[in-house]
């Protein structure tokens, strides 16, 4: 772990004084203050803050969906901000560098589990069999590939989840944005989905942000950004072990 | 819904629901509209002969109708029959006021026993100068004797021979005057008998046996020369004055055996015969006259409505079409024959038809062609048909 | 690439099909009144194509028969065939009254039917006035107290029928022979007709006889035969309503009308200048009143089908919000939203044809289906599918992927 730590960010995801201001003049709202994070490849770490801290701001300019007033925001070996927007394309962006984590599955319901996941790879103009490929690889490693052909409301809450995930990895996005990933779950299964997030964050060279509040999960993380009133702080998790 | 037959199951089901979709559309688009072919039954000509006949409606009449009224104006004084009487030949039926007839009646023999008198004073007359004259005539010879003794004078023979001579005149004007008056006699007596056959005019008796069939006039209606006060008709001698039309009325003559239907029998036809085509026949209402007697047990009603089928003479053997085949495209008249190819349309000359509607063909077709009965729609060479059996489904309970 | 809107579709198919039958069922109403208009409009078409006519002559001065009462003398067709041109003339006349049908027995049984019946001259099938075709039975062979009956009409072959004073045996069928109001003709010969139309009920008869003969005039006692001869003249039918004409073939309409016009002081009409009368004067107002109808229900068809599709749309606005996240383009997501506003347009088309064609026999007056109307009914279809997925497609556009990412 702690080689990993210390190697270069080159494929990991970085913000430097990151600013976001909404509104104008006497009304204006500064949701973000210079905001400063670094997160290296197979690393996850939590983003801890009250509501209305400006996280999800955060989230969503880390996300290419809002864009900052100001700052710099690298992505893997991509500069995707810096007092502007340097990549044109910010949907495949999203696609292909951004992977996304919710609170709920968001999956889509018309179509089966193993093309849940394919549609990712389909998006970036792989061949379809190509893709089905990559997405039961995908699946295998969450272990839900044994739900491929099932439609979504058949699986349970774990295994939408688990497909969630999947989906994100899929195209080996270099971040993961989680937006509280376990907040309906109880502590065996939220602990079983950080456990997942670790493993895929090794087993891909994945930099994982957790935003979350859940007590029950936040012992695990090596590292935390606590966010308040737009600015963050770094502070050192417990790193607990999970079973 | 269909989640368990998963996805291949499902695809299954959707693209059956789809593809009967498609077809019902294509059935829709295809058979019904413009683009459907109209359909047609079709019938093979035949030889045949037909049986033709007229058919014509009528009325029952009498074959004689005698009205029975008085010569001369005058008052009805009694009427002695009603409707329905029947009444014998020379039966009194009805007699007028005398009036002033019997008046006259006497006058006139009062007139006649004058004029009798006459005669008999002139005939005495005639005996007295007769008398005188044989005197005078003799008086005259003696005279001329007496002369010649020198008795007597030349003048008073002269004066006798002058007497006999006027008795001579006398006499022939007596004679004269006696044939006036048998000849006024005579007049008298032939005006006696003229006011007598009046006085029998006034009677007015039935010329035939039969029934009384109208009573126009009840006693002391005033009536003038000529009307009629009763009418007789024989018995049994009705006949149907039928009407034809004149453009289907070829070969209707006297002789012809006919069926008439009369309404009062329920319209069960019974045999009858053409008695004579009448030979003025009506030009406003184009109809030809005819007269048809029938043989009833029960007899109808004067004036009652009948049907008459007069049966033509059967033609010889030619190829037959239904009526419902004949069309006219283009101002021609003809037939659709349905050929390999396809149909066309063949102008023919029709002939005589009978009243079932089969039409004798003279010219246009040989026999053994297919031609078009009943469509759709009306046919012309660019349509597309379609033969089938029927084109109307048999009424329910009716076996036409 | 798999087909987004396939999958959708294949998904909740039984939802797609009943919305499409829905839409489909309002399609064929829409399509059905069009049908009911152009029905209409062929009424009188067909009225005058069957006829067999070149040139209608009427009682001058008037617009009929149809349009208008017309009176004519029946003897008026022989000064008209002399014309030159003239190939065949026909008297006709025409009554829209009740036929009922009656039993053997002559007792009246079964529901009126509101008929026009057509007096037919004598002369036989290919006259002016006959029906050009039949579908059973056979044309009238006898002058009198036969018929031939549209099977609209509801009457079949041997059924006897009571026109005024008679009663006629049915003995042909024909189709599609109506009047320009869309009621059945009966055919009956002529003189029959003639006195169904013009012969007064035995009460009218009865009391016109006796106001006859109270008249001085014609009952003096000197003259006996007067009175009866004047109630013959009363009783008798001499009219008819037109005489219909058909021209030889090179015969130009216009010249041989001009010559009727002229010299027999009738009113002669061509052909188109019936139709004029029949089609811009007897059947506009309804015509018109039918049109406004289906405008309306085409506006209130095309907003429906309009609402349908973008609440189908708006019904999957977190899916889409999840694909846009996700990187999908926005033009698959916008070609995902039109194939299936235009998959359901067809559905809705088809059922909307094959319903409209199933049930426009069942219809008590024609219904016309012309394919032109469908193709437009297609298109107008399509259209308004592609339109009201523009507007679905604007919204989900405009849907922010942020908000799949909470607050």
């Amino acid at each position: 772990m702690a080689e990993i730590q210390s190697s270069t960010l080159r494929n990991g995801v970085r913000l430097e004084g990151v600013r976001k201001r909404y509104g104008q003049g006497d009304t204006a709202v500064d949701a973000l203050k210079g905001v400063d994070m670094s997160v290296s490849p197979g690393e996850v770490v939590g983003l801890i803050g009250p509501s209305g801290s400006g996280k999800s701001t955060l989230l969503k300019c880390l996300g290419a969906v809002i864009e900052p007033t100001a700052g710099r925001m690298t992505v893997g070996e991509d500069t995707i901000y810096d007092d502007g927007w340097k990549i044109k394309d910010l949907r495949a962006l999203r696609r292909d560098k951004i992977g996304f984590v919710f609170q709920a599955p968001y999956l889509i319901p018309f179509l089966d589990v193993l093309d849940n996941v394919a549609l990712m790879p389909m998006l970036a103009g792989v061949p379809n069999a190509e893709a089905r490929k990559r997405a039961m690889e995908m699946l295998q490693a969450l272990d839900v590939s044994h739900r491929a052909r099932g439609m979504p409301s058949q699986l349970s809450g774990g295994e939408q989840q688990r497909v969630a995930i999947a989906r994100a990895l899929v195209n080996r996005p270099p971040v993961i944005l989680a937006d509280e990933p376990t907040a309906p779950l109880d502590s065996e299964r939220a602990l079983s989905v950080i456990r997942i997030l670790n493993q895929m964050a090794l087993q891909f060279h994945t930099a994982i942000i957790v935003v979350t509040h859940d007590e029950k999960i936040i012992p695990t993380f090596r590292r935390i950004y606590h966010i308040r009133d737009g600015k963050t702080h770094e502070e050192a998790g417990e790193g607990r072990e999970i079973a | 819904m269909m989640q368990s037959l998963g996805g291949k199951g499902r695809k299954i089901v959707l693209a059956g629901v789809l593809l009967v979709l498609l077809a019902l559309l294509a059935y829709v688009v295809l058979r019904s509209g413009p683009l459907a072919p109209v359909g047609v039954t079709v019938a093979e000509v035949k030889k045949q002969t037909v049986a033709p006949a007229l058919f014509g409606i009528g009325t029952v009449e009498a074959r004689a109708i005698h009205k029975i009224g008085p010569t001369a104006p005058g008052r009805l004084l009694r009427v002695e029959v009603q409707v329905g009487d029947t009444v014998k030949a020379g039966e009194l039926l009805a007699e007028m006021e005398p009036l002033d007839l019997e008046s006259r009646q006497r006058a006139q023999a009062a007139a006649v026993q004058r004029s009798r008198a006459n005669v008999q004073s002139a005939e005495a007359q005639v005996q007295e100068v007769a008398v005188r004259k044989a005197y005078a005539q003799t008086q005259a010879k003696r005279y001329e004797q007496l002369l010649a003794a020198q008795s007597t004078s030349e003048e008073l023979l002269a004066l006798k021979q002058q007497e006999a001579q006027a008795m001579s005149a006398s006499a022939s004007a007596a004679q004269a005057n006696l044939e006036a008056a048998r000849q006024e006699l005579q007049r008298l007596q032939h005006e006696q008998e003229a006011l007598a056959q009046q006085r029998s005019n006034l009677r007015l008796v039935s010329p035939v046996s039969g029934r009384v069939i109208q009573r126009s006039a009840d006693a002391g209606t005033t009536m003038v020369a000529g009307q009629a006060v009763v009418e007789i008709v024989e018995e049994g001698a009705l006949w149907v004055h039928a009407r034809f039309d004149q453009q289907r009325a070829q070969g209707l003559k006297a002789g012809l055996a006919a069926q008439v239907a009369l309404r009062s029998l329920g319209g069960a036809p019974v045999a009858g015969q053409v008695v004579r085509v009448e030979p003025r026949a009506d030009a406003v209402t184009e109809e030809v006259l005819a007269k048809v007697e029938f043989k009833t047990e029960k007899l109808p009603s004067i004036g009652e409505l009948a049907e008459v089928t007069v049966a033509l003479p059967a033609q010889q053997e030619r190829p037959v079409v239904g009526s419902a085949s004949l069309q006219r495209v283009g101002g021609q008249l003809g037939v659709w024959v349905v050929e390999e190819g396809g149909h066309r349309f063949a102008p023919v000359v029709p002939g005589v038809s009978d009243l079932d509607g089969r039409t004798q063909i003279l010219e246009g077709l040989q026999g053994g062609e297919t031609v078009v009965l009943y469509s759709e729609k009306a046919l012309d060479s660019g349509s597309r048909i379609h033969v089938v059996e029927r084109l109307v489904k048999p009424a329910a309970g009716t076996a036409k | 690439m798999i087909s987004l809107a396939g999958k959708d579709i294949l998904h909740s198919w039984g939802k797609f099909i009943l919305t499409g039958v829905g839409l489909g069922l309002l399609i064929g109403v829409t399509l059905t009144m069009a049908g009911v208009y152009r029905g209409m409009v062929d009424d009188a078409k067909v009225l005058l194509d069957n006829s067999g006519a070149d040139l209608w002559v009427v009682q001058q001065d008037t617009q009929g028969p149809y349009a208008e009462s017309s009176s004519l003398y029946d003897d008026t067709y022989r000064s008209v065939q002399g014309t030159e041109g003239v190939a065949r003339v026909a008297n006709v006349t025409y009554l829209t009254m009740q036929v009922r049908r009656v039993s053997a027995a002559g007792a009246l049984t079964g529901r009126e039917v509101r008929a026009m019946v057509v007096g037919v001259s004598p002369e036989g099938p290919g006259a002016p006035g006959y029906p050009r075709f039949l579908i059973d039975g056979r044309h009238i062979s006898r002058s009198h107290y036969e018929a031939v009956a549209d099977i609209a009409s509801g009457f079949a072959l041997g059924d006897r029928i009571k026109i005024r004073r008679n009663i006629y045996t049915v003995v042909g069928l024909t189709r599609r022979m109506v009047s320009s109001g869309g009621d059945p003709m009966v055919f009956i010969p002529i003189k029959d007709a003639q006195q169904a139309q013009f012969l007064k009920d035995n009460d009218a008869i009865v009391h016109q006889r006796e106001r006859t003969a109270q008249n001085p005039m014609v009952n003096r006692p000197g003259t006996p035969g007067v009175l009866d001869a004047v109630i013959a003249i009363q009783g008798s039918n001499p009219y008819v309503n037109a005489v219909l004409v058909q021209l030889e073939p090179q015969a130009d309409p216009q010249a041989v009308a001009e010559t009727l016009r002229r010299w027999k002081r009738l009113s002669v009409y061509t052909r188109l200048q019936m139709e004029d009368i029949l089609i811009a004067k007897l059947i506009a107002t309804s015509a018109r009143q039918i049109g406004m109808f289906l405008v309306i229900l085409a506006v209130v068809s095309a907003a429906i089908v309009a609402f349908i599709i973008y609440t189908l749309t708006m019904g999957k606005i977190r899916e889409i919000a999840v694909l846009k996240l996700i990187g999908t383009k926005n033009t698959t997501i916008a070609s995902m939203i039109l194939q299936q506003a235009i998959g359901l347009g067809l559905i809705g088309f088809a059922v909307g044809k094959i319903a409209s064609t199933f049930w426009a026999p069942f219809f008590p007056k024609y219904v016309l289906l012309i394919p032109e109307d469908s193709l437009r009914g297609l298109v107008a279809v399509v259209v308004i599918c592609v339109l009201a997925s523009i507007l679905a497609i604007r919204a989900a556009l405009k849907v922010d992927p942020a908000e799949a990412i909470g607050g």
